[in-house]
């Protein structure tokens, strides 16, 4: 009987398996870099209803993060500021502007396309139904907005800098004082610990002038008695 | 491999043998019961039967399907689906997203206002807990915590009825209109609750329409009650006079079928607890014994009240009377009585002959003569100090003698604990004479909450009804009235409406919305206000198109003007209060107005009583239901499925009879194997019950029995039910309104029809008791007849069934002898600790847990052990001594924590999620003691000598509430295969949800059987649709769309396959922590320092003792569980609850020693602990060296 094989054919079984072997690591590798958080929600950069500037409300105006984020030390959530809150500023400046018609429609009575719908923002920081993040717990205990939002004020168009994963979370949990800053300084997003440190003289347990920021957060740490804990009830409830 | 069981250590010898059971199958020792207690879930909760299978087989083929169809789409919209923030565009004023507000408010209740205060979350009203600042708040009840369910009730009326048609607002305004122009005869029947504006109105309409009539029914008031308080208290029959009662004066109460602890409120439970605790309730004091009141109690079923007793008769309806008599004979001999008050009881007792009474103690007429005049003479002590309550639904002959005993016990007065008080409800007539009144010119309301065309004895209701020119009724839900009425007009909830009520004692109070009417629904308030103000509208003008026609207001007025029924409440604050803006806003701030209480009314003459028909044999005893009240709540499924407190069966009610009578009709051996027998037909539909079926999982079936009285006859379930009187048939009333299913006596309902008289929740709940009820609520039975047929029944006294030793303990006041020690109350309560066998000789336990120091931390902070946090450990203390295992408890944390509900065939099957499981024991004493304190043994012989038959047929009752305990060393943790239940640094046995892969192995390991598994998705799909939740995907989802508007946006709802138990409330604990936290802010800004100079300490940052409460703590009506920080040393109520101030050589603090720890020498080491009952039993009765001793072990 003929042979209906060629001999090449004998190795072809190992050559599959190598291939499917690497294809298949591909796979766990691409799943495992771009399935997490962090490749998938850093980033992400929606279009809002009205083309809200933060490089030039809060980097050039100098409007301070609670203006419009106004319970953000009362309550868990920051909230996002209420058409009315907009509308004390906007009903003198550049009124006029086509970028602020959906803010108008929203809630000027006396514009033309007056229907009343509130304006709908594009959530960017979405955590799921199982976390309980609490905004006033962190911001009055020396965590800047900086630390999980990044710099904010040069943003012209909001988009998720930090992972906002489990990992994140803990890993500041686990070292706090790697971002604890004075309470002063919370919303101050240009802040710089070692300038800051060198312009104000701030003074350790043992009455040694504090230079590192890793060195000011284990003094905060110590001196206002914080506990990050990791336990699960923390924000799983 | 079986599951290793473990074997409990014996009972120390010098406990006295005690009898304690949950129900029949454990007392016959039924193999199913076995099974059931070496179970972590009743056999079959977790299977699936062959239905299920297939279903479920079936339903992953097209799920497949149907996903790989969608899959080519769904790779298109790869990215996460976009989500909206919307804000307010107006920010109203307080409202700060993602934090609650609180409101005071009132819930309106014929026994008095229950002042409230609301939790909302953005205008969502969520949670309803007691208003402490108010005179009559500091407690709360399971129909209170539900009530708010109601308001997001599905089957809620929200469209206009006309003759059963759908109508609309406009039409009715126009019929409304009519009625303005040419009124005729009005007759307007409202409920008893005490409202001041409702009775301001009423004066202003009889005025304005001068043939308009009141009238005012409630169904478990009793006609007695009503007619015998107005007639001594006051001078006609419609006088509104009641009294009220101070049990904080009371040292020794008698209740004569009165449930004042339970579904007959009278009087405050906390006061009562308080005195149940001897002098203070903060357990920084032991019980002072002589502090601590004495309750005997006279009833035919079990109450919770009668739960408390210290002793306790059961008797027949009718006998109630005759053996109040005999104790008013005995307190009518007293010397020290005056003629007058002799006089007076003698004109009662003189018409009835003396009661033998030897069947209540197995034929011995000198036990019961002993009884009544220990009972006259204790009473008698303490008189000025000693009351006799009768319970409303009894005859008014009844009423009149406790009058007369309170008056010979000088119970009356100022200083004395009752109270004569006329209250605004005068000039209210009632349901007779609204039957008289109503005829072919009349225009009926019909505004209370009760349904009398349902729960009326005979037809005379609806012939009167029937008679009437037109009638309107207005309600929450669509029930018989509003169907056999010619209006129907859909009503807003207490939570949505204006208007006011008088609490138990008179105090003002105010109800004000939490939320415009959902449903357009109209306020009884809006309805009479603009009925009166329309007679002023000019019709003329109307008629030639100068004004437009009215159109009824309700919610809001127009362009956002406020409710008419606001101004309303306004006007009668001016008369009650003061005018002006400043003390209304208190007012309102507050809930109350202080100082508002009701005028005293002092006691007249009682009058002779003749003694009524006697009653021979078998009768019926009808009972208000502790879920469903008199059926208005028949549509609640909290309530629904929060178990009877002492029958323990949810979804349905059944008639209840003593283990005796039960034999005698010859079904005992029916109800005790509970097995089912196929060839009966079965009533009513269980699907996907598994097979084999055993014990009292989903093929528990109760036999039925047809009963027969003068009124009629149902069909009904019979179940056992201990401690009840022989020779009676209990059923509870409210039931049966609606069913699909074709059983008798109900009216026909179809499911998810709008305007059916019932919906999907109390569609096919019980039977109608209403059917044999007679005026009153007792009745001679004619006939009654065993079935064939068997009924499913939803019993969850079998379920997650605990087991050990000493679980839950009793000590008398009284001294017991102990084998030749006799024991003082002070020593029994040293000996608590030792009740469980080796508590005193456990070793002390290691924490498992200890961390050696973790790979990424380098701080020797987090190297200490897991419990590790020096700020807050949190502790709980259930006091068995005050619980009366009402559901209070359990039905606030179902409206706190997003618990589930059901349906009755998996909480059948053993499935239901309440993370409190309310126990419920009955114990006796099994053998008789000798004067030495030992097993009496009869002569000569080894045979132990049992006690006697009447000891064992009226058995203590004993309940105790079951969450997870937080145990320091918890087995659940241990076996957990993917960390989702850990420890906190606080103590909290934390469960991730999320994390969660539901293996059930902890549920398996836990000795206390608290956790819950979500078998199916009972949030998402709806459990009462028939087969639903087997549908997976594909199943309907909540019907209604308001339901999940009452959900706690701080708590997780959990979806199929995750395991839940107690969390402690840590939502509130974390917030309340949270907000502590802003401390170190408020610091820096009062110093005017730079932060850095601010320090923090651990004590700033604790937060204020006792100043979280959870939720079941926050509702239970007699503060029986302490909650807090137990670091709070000396300070918190739980620390003292566990501590006392004596310090020990080892510088701890010497426990509290009535605090123990159930199954402690599992050596769980658990954070709730309880303390143990006490009973006073009156050392001169028969009974009493029975009571006091229900230690409860089950192994």
């Amino acid at each position: 009987m003929a042979n209906f094989f060629p001999r090449w054919t004998n190795v072809l079984p190992l050559k599959i398996a190598i291939c499917l072997g690497f294809a298949g690591a591909g796979v766990v590798v691409g799943f495992a870099y771009y399935a997490t958080p962090k490749a998938q929600r850093v980033g992400y950069q929606p279009a809002q209803p009205i083309a809200y500037d933060h490089a030039l409300h809060v980097g050039q105006l100098g409007l301070d993060c609670r203006y419009c984020h106004s319970f953000v030390e009362h309550s868990g959530q920051a909230n996002i500021p209420s058409a009315n809150t907009c509308w004390n500023c906007h009903q003198h400046v550049r009124k006029d502007s086509a970028k602020l018609a959906p803010l108008r429609r929203a809630y000027d009575k006396d514009f033309a396309g007056y229907d009343g719908e509130p304006l709908k923002w594009v959530r960017v920081h979405k955590n799921p139904d199982y976390v309980f993040f609490n905004h006033s717990a962190h911001v009055n205990r020396g965590v800047s907005c900086v630390s999980c939002h990044g710099k904010v004020n040069e943003m012209e168009v909001v988009f998720q800098a930090k992972s906002h994963s489990m990992g994140f979370c803990l890993d500041c949990h686990r070292s706090p004082e790697n971002h604890l800053r004075p309470l002063e300084e919370v919303f101050n997003l240009d802040y710089d610990a070692e300038k800051y440190l060198t312009e104000n003289e701030i003074l350790d347990a043992s009455g040694n002038r504090i230079s590192t920021q890793k060195d000011l957060g284990k003094f905060l740490k110590a001196h206002w008695n914080i506990q990050s804990k990791d336990s699960c009830s923390t924000c799983h409830r | 491999m079986s599951k290793r069981i473990w074997q409990h250590p014996d009972i120390p010898v010098e406990e006295t043998e005690i009898t304690s059971w949950r129900s029949v199958g454990e007392l016959e020792k039924s193999p199913a019961f076995q099974e059931h207690l070496e179970r972590e879930f009743p056999k079959g909760s977790g299977h699936l039967s062959e239905e299920e299978r297939e279903s479920s087989r079936r339903g992953f083929l097209k799920l497949m399907g149907a996903s790989s169809a969608l899959s080519g789409l769904a790779l298109v919209s790869c990215r996460r689906p976009e989500s909206y923030i919307v804000p307010y565009k107006k920010a109203p004023e307080w409202v700060i997203p993602g934090k609650p507000l609180f409101y005071a408010s009132t819930r309106p209740t014929a026994e008095g206002g229950v002042p409230l205060v609301v939790t909302t979350f953005e205008g969502r009203p969520t949670k309803l807990e007691t208003n402490r600042e108010h005179p009559d708040g500091g407690a709360s009840d399971a129909l209170t915590q539900a009530s708010v369910l109601n308001l997001y009730d599905p089957n809620r009326s929200r469209i206009f009825l006309n003759k059963g048609k759908k109508s609309s607002r406009k039409a009715f305004s126009k019929a409304l209109t009519g009625i303005a122009k040419e009124p005729g005869k009005i007759a307007i029947l409202v409920g008893e609750d005490d409202s001041p504006t409702r009775n301001r109105l009423r004066d202003e309409l009889r005025s304005a329409y001068p043939a308009a009539k009141f009238f005012s029914y409630e169904a478990l008031r009793g006609a007695g009650r009503r007619t015998a308080n107005n007639a001594v208290f006051g001078s006609g029959s419609d006088d509104g006079c009641e009294v009220t009662v101070d049990f904080e004066k009371a040292d020794r109460i008698l209740s004569l079928d009165c449930d004042f602890l339970g579904v007959d409120p009278h009087g405050s439970a906390v006061e009562f607890s308080k005195r149940r605790q001897g002098g203070g309730s903060d357990y920084k004091h032991n019980i002072a014994a002589d502090k601590m009141n004495r309750l005997y109690m006279v009833e035919t079923a079990f109450s919770l009240t009668g739960g408390m007793a210290d002793h306790r008769l059961r008797s027949k309806p009718s006998e109630i009377l005759l053996v109040a008599v005999e104790i008013a004979r005995k307190i009518e001999n007293a010397d020290q009585l005056s003629a007058e008050a002799k006089k007076e009881l003698n004109g009662i007792t003189k018409n009835f002959e003396i009661l033998d009474g030897g069947y209540f103690f197995g034929g011995n007429p000198k036990d019961f003569s002993a009884w009544v005049s220990e009972c006259a003479t204790d009473l008698l002590k303490n008189a000025g100090k000693s009351l006799v309550l009768a319970g409303s639904r009894h005859n008014e002959e009844l009423q009149r003698l406790a009058i007369a005993m309170n008056k010979a016990l000088e119970a009356y007065g100022a200083g004395a604990p009752l109270q004569g008080v006329q209250t605004g409800r005068e000039g209210y007539g009632t349901l007779q004479d609204f039957q008289g009144f109503v005829g072919s010119d009349t225009t009926v309301f019909l505004l209370g909450p009760a349904n009398p065309v349902y729960d009326t004895p005979g037809d005379e209701f609806e012939k009167a009804l029937a008679s009437a020119k037109q009638s309107i009724h207005l309600g929450l839900r669509t029930d018989a009235t509003a169907n056999a009425c010619t209006w129907h007009v859909p009503a807003a909830h207490y939570l949505e409406s204006w208007s006011d009520a008088r609490s138990a004692t008179g105090v003002y109070s105010l109800l004000q919305p939490m939320i415009l009417p959902l449903y357009d629904g109209v306020s009884e308030i809006e309805l009479l206000s603009q009925l009166l103000t329309w007679k002023d509208v000019d019709w003329a003008k109307v008629a030639s198109g100068d004004e437009k026609a009215p159109l009824l207001i309700s919610g809001e007025g127009p362009k956002g003007a406020a409710s008419p029924a606001y101004n309303e409440v306004r006007s009668t604050f001016a008369e009650i209060g003061e005018e002006g803006d400043t003390a209304w806003k208190e007012a309102l701030k507050n809930g109350f107005l202080a100082g508002s209480e009701y005028a005293s009314a002092d006691p007249g003459e009682v009058g002779d009583v003749t003694k009524p028909a006697e009653t021979e044999g078998l009768e019926v005893n009808f009972l208000a239901d502790a879920s469903i009240w008199d059926g208005r709540y028949i549509d609640n499924g909290w309530l629904q499925e929060a178990p009877d407190p002492i029958s323990k069966l949810s979804w349905d009610n059944a008639a209840l009879v003593s283990p005796k009578t039960a034999k005698e009709l010859g079904v005992y051996d029916a109800i005790q194997e509970l097995e089912p027998e196929s060839n009966f037909p079965i009533v009513g539909k269980v699907k996907n019950a598994p097979k084999p079926l055993i014990g009292e999982g989903g093929n528990a079936r109760a036999p039925m029995a047809e009963i027969t009285t003068s009124a009629g006859r149902m069909q009904v379930p019979v179940l056992v039910a201990f401690g009840h009187a022989d020779d009676c048939i209990s059923i509870a009333v409210g039931y049966g309104q609606g069913a699909s299913d074709g059983r008798d006596g109900t009216v026909v309902a179809r499911e998810k029809d709008p305007f059916a008289v019932v919906g999907l929740v109390g569609i096919n709940a019980g039977f109608n008791a209403n059917a044999i009820r007679g005026e009153g609520f007792s009745a001679k039975v004619e006939k009654v007849e065993k079935l064939k047929a068997k009924y499913p029944v939803a019993l969850v006294q079998e379920h997650n069934a605990m087991n050990g030793r000493a679980l839950a303990r009793e000590v008398s006041t009284n001294e017991v002898n102990h084998h030749g020690h006799p024991r003082s109350f002070e020593n029994q309560v040293k000996n608590v600790a030792k009740q469980g066998p080796v508590d005193s000789h456990a070793p002390e336990n290691i924490s498992l847990y200890k961390r050696k120091g973790s790979a990424w931390e380098d701080d020797e902070d987090k190297q200490a052990d897991l419990i590790s946090d020096k700020i807050h450990q949190w502790g709980m203390a259930i006091d068995l001594n005050t619980c009366l295992g009402c559901n209070a408890c359990l039905v606030a944390c179902q409206a706190e924590n997003n618990i589930p509900i059901v349906g009755k065939e998996q909480v059948a099957m053993g499935r239901e999620m309440h993370w409190i499981r309310m126990d419920r024991y009955f114990a006796t004493p099994t053998y008789e003691r000798d004067s030495h304190g030992d097993v009496a043994k009869e002569n000569g012989t080894k045979n132990k000598i049992k006690v006697p038959a009447w000891v064992f047929e009226n058995p203590e009752f004993v309940p105790q509430p079951v969450a997870c305990m937080h145990c320091e060393n918890a087995p659940c943790e241990t076996v957990c295969p993917v960390n989702a239940t850990v420890h906190t640094e606080e103590g909290l046995n934390a469960m991730a949800y999320n994390r969660c892969i539901g293996t059930r192995y902890c549920a398996n390991n836990c000795p206390y059987k608290a956790r819950r598994f979500n078998f199916f998705d009972y949030n998402k799909n709806n459990p009462l649709i028939d087969h639903n939740l087997y549908k997976g995907p594909f199943a309907e989802a909540k019907v209604g769309d308001a339901p999940h508007l009452q959900r706690n946006p701080n708590v997780s709802v959990r979806m199929r396959g995750v395991m839940e138990k107690c969390t402690y409330c840590v939502q509130r604990l974390e917030s309340a922590k949270i907000k502590q936290k802003q401390i170190g802010r408020q610091k820096t800004l009062k110093a005017g320092a730079h932060s850095t100079a601010v320090a923090v300490s651990a004590d700033d940052l604790r937060i204020k003792v006792d100043s979280v409460r959870t939720a079941c703590q926050d509702a239970c009506p007699t503060q029986a569980i302490s909650f807090g920080n137990i670091l709070d040393v000396k300070k918190s109520q739980v620390w003292w609850a566990k501590n006392t101030d004596h310090q020990q050589k080892d510088g701890n603090f010497a426990p509290n020693p009535r605090n123990y720890s159930v199954l402690q020498y599992v050596g769980t080491v658990p954070r709730t602990t309880y303390l143990a009952r006490v009973k006073n039993p009156n050392q001169a009765m028969p009974d009493a060296k029975y009571r006091g001793l229900a230690t409860i072990h089950t192994a």
